[in-house]
């Protein structure tokens, strides 16, 4: 007996590996979410908190001066990052919001590792007039400053999770720990397509705005596209664009990992392309884990926050495996180079999660012909990583600032 | 009025190996009537923070799950208390559930408690457990619906571990009448249930006396452990003794 829904496994991955305590919690939800998904009154809710809170659509930008500069396939940015808040993050969270309000629960929780999705969360929270608390590491905390003080203007709880790695990870487990407890009044909103199930459909059904706006938006102007880029960290904003096309032949979808400092054990964040994941369970589902063999989950590297996490989606795995979509890797001085690249000839500044995606872009884009097109998933928007990004590339005047603001305060 | 039995628990390789080994003799040697030995995993999603950090210790002291095994091993011949060993899933899987539980048979351990291989989505543990003659336990909850603890039950268990509360070990819990219903309610599938989550005092073990066949008793002795110094197997022994009554 389960009372699983459609898609609890993507291939062999997925699944709901979860104590009896969280067992209602999540038969309950996936129940609640066929019946809100097949009822029109919540996709209008839905609908018209896209249009006049996220902003969408969000536009797709022809990137005309870095296809000249990179000679090849005409390249298009979805430009996500313009939703509110930042970063695609904010699709998921209204959604699950807007469930949990639905379902009668006053409070949602989330957790977040660079701050992206406990800020949508936080923001989701404030405008349906719903508690919030987010669980954070007690690190990502220390150098995610600016979106703890905007969690908390926005009336967020935000607790510092001092297990484990005191990281991403450990804040889902300290989410999910909590939710077992706390699941009467309280809907927990994970951050990306990961998870038990129904988690990862959940997320991938609130993403999948983005795919279908890109198809749409191509469609428009006339362009087929033959290649789709997004990174995967947990994946949810490459689930979410590739998604309209997962079902078909065309046109290739491809996520890009972090590839870190380096291909050594802790140096990355590959599990898709490299050696260093194997299949586990871990944090509620089935897929590939950055993984030692006792079923350890092994430290992760990205300059990206937001990619460095240990696992990856189940239906990505999966389609990863079956060989829809094409895993590869960018540095992070690769990921560094097309922040800049962009930001200059398209005056975009793409987050660092994104710009591998962009990396990969550029190097793609060469092989290919000028008749050819390939849209990047700008994910976010750069401005949350000032404070790595100005480092990494204005390392003297940067630290001047800073110190003239300490000494200044 | 039946006894309820002790099940004390421990975290193999905490604070290290030797320790661990001496903390299950004095629980033993205490009375406890089962020893529940908890294998380490980096991201446990039902631990309370005591037993959380001292899995974390343990790994960070390099726990590898083959010394686990051979920690049993040794308890196996140093005790005739029943050994079960509790994890998650992560570690089962990543050997197999044949390999784990052959391996664990293998060692003289007698059952397994694994709360994230829930029965549906076991990774084939309860066959692999039953084909070696382990006892894997599922571990239920007060909230599961009835369907679902009819569907687990029709299982035949030999054990079934019980949370007695929503949410996760160490919290206080009081056994309240709703709690008895539910024990009883579990206790008509005939399995022997063990009720944790929260168990700390002689009085609850005594309210559970009829209602259970043991109690898992884990962050109370690891507590208890911490605040004794280098007395810790006298204290523990005498904690066991006070959960028996003795």
């Amino acid at each position: 007996m389960t009372d699983s829904m459609q898609y609890d496994y993507f291939g062999a991955y997925g699944g709901r590996y979860v104590g009896e305590t969280l067992r209602p919690a999540l038969d309950r939800l996936a129940a609640e979410f066929e019946e809100a998904w097949s009822d029109p009154l919540f996709h209008r809710e839905l609908l018209k908190i896209r249009t006049t809170w996220i902003g969408r659509p969000t536009p797709l930008l022809f990137a005309e001066n870095a296809t000249r500069a990179l000679g090849g396939a005409r390249i298009y940015v979805k430009m996500e990052g313009l939703a509110h808040t930042g970063a695609h993050k904010i699709n998921n969270a209204v959604g699950q919001a807007l469930l949990a309000k639905r379902m009668g629960k006053r409070k949602v929780i989330a957790e977040t590792g660079a701050g992206q999705h406990g800020l949508a969360s936080a923001a989701a929270a404030a405008k349906f007039g719903m508690g919030c608390r987010v669980y954070m590491g007690e690190i990502d905390m220390a150098r995610q400053r600016p979106n703890v003080f905007a969690m908390e203007m926005m009336g967020t709880e935000v607790t510092a999770v001092k297990s484990g790695a005191r990281t991403l990870k450990d804040a889902i487990n300290a989410a999910l720990r909590e939710w077992a407890s706390a699941f009467p009044d309280t809907h927990y909103i994970i951050g990306s397509a990961l998870g038990p199930s129904p988690f990862p459909e959940i997320a991938r059904r609130f993403q999948s705005v983005v795919g279908d706006e890109t198809r749409a938006q191509m469609r428009e102007i006339g362009g087929e596209i033959s290649a789709l880029i997004a990174c995967v960290g947990g994946g949810s904003n490459a689930i979410g664009f590739f998604s309209p096309f997962i079902g078909e032949s065309r046109p290739r979808l491809i996520g890009v990992e972090a590839g870190g400092r380096g291909t050594g054990p802790g140096d990355n964040a590959v599990r898709m392309s490299g050696h260093a994941a194997r299949v586990g369970v871990a944090h509620g589902y089935k897929s590939r884990f950055l993984m030692d063999n006792d079923g350890q989950l092994l430290p992760s590297h990205s300059i990206s926050a937001g990619l460095d996490y240990p696992g990856v989606g189940p239906q990505l795995a999966s389609l990863g495996e079956s060989g829809r979509i094409e895993f590869v890797s960018a540095g992070d001085g690769e990921a560094l180079a097309a922040l800049r690249f962009f930001a200059r000839h398209e005056g975009v500044m793409f987050a660092l999660e994104s710009a591998h995606a962009g990396a990969a872009a550029m190097r793609l884009a060469p092989t290919m012909k000028s008749s050819e097109s390939i849209v990047v998933n700008m994910s976010g928007r750069g401005d949350k990583d000032l404070f790595i990004t100005a480092k990494a590339l204005d390392r003297d005047n940067w630290i001047g600032f800073l110190r003239r603001e300490v000494d200044n305060g | 009025m039946a006894d309820c039995l002790l099940m004390a628990h421990l975290v193999a390789g905490y604070p290290d190996l030797e320790t661990s080994v001496a903390i299950a003799m004095a629980l033993a040697e205490g009375g406890a009537d089962y020893l529940e030995v908890q294998f380490p995993f980096s991201d446990p999603t039902a631990d309370g923070p005591t037993i959380e950090h001292a899995c974390r210790a343990a790994l960070e002291n390099g726990f590898k799950v083959d010394a686990g095994f051979e920690l049993l091993r040794r308890l196996a011949t140093e005790t005739p208390t029943p050994l079960f060993i509790m994890t998650y899933g992560s570690l089962v899987f990543a050997r197999g559930a044949e390999a784990f539980a052959r391996q664990a048979k293998a060692v003289g351990v007698r059952g397994l408690i694994i709360p994230d291989l829930p029965p549906d989505y076991d990774e084939n543990l309860f066959a692999a457990g039953a084909a070696a003659g382990l006892a894997v336990t599922p571990v239920i909850a007060p909230e599961i619906t009835d369907r679902r603890l009819e569907y687990i039950g029709a299982l035949r268990p030999e054990f079934m571990y019980t949370a007695l509360r929503l949410g996760i070990t160490g919290d206080q819990t009081e056994l309240d009448a709703a709690a008895i219903r539910y024990l009883d309610k579990v206790a008509a599938f005939g399995a022997k249930t063990v009720a944790g989550f929260g168990v700390r005092t002689r009085k609850q073990m005594e309210a559970l006396a009829s209602h259970a066949h043991a109690a898992a008793v884990g962050s109370h002795f690891l507590e208890i452990f911490k605040n004794s110094g280098n007395g810790y197997r006298a204290a523990l022994t005498g904690a066991a003794q006070r959960l028996k009554g003795r």
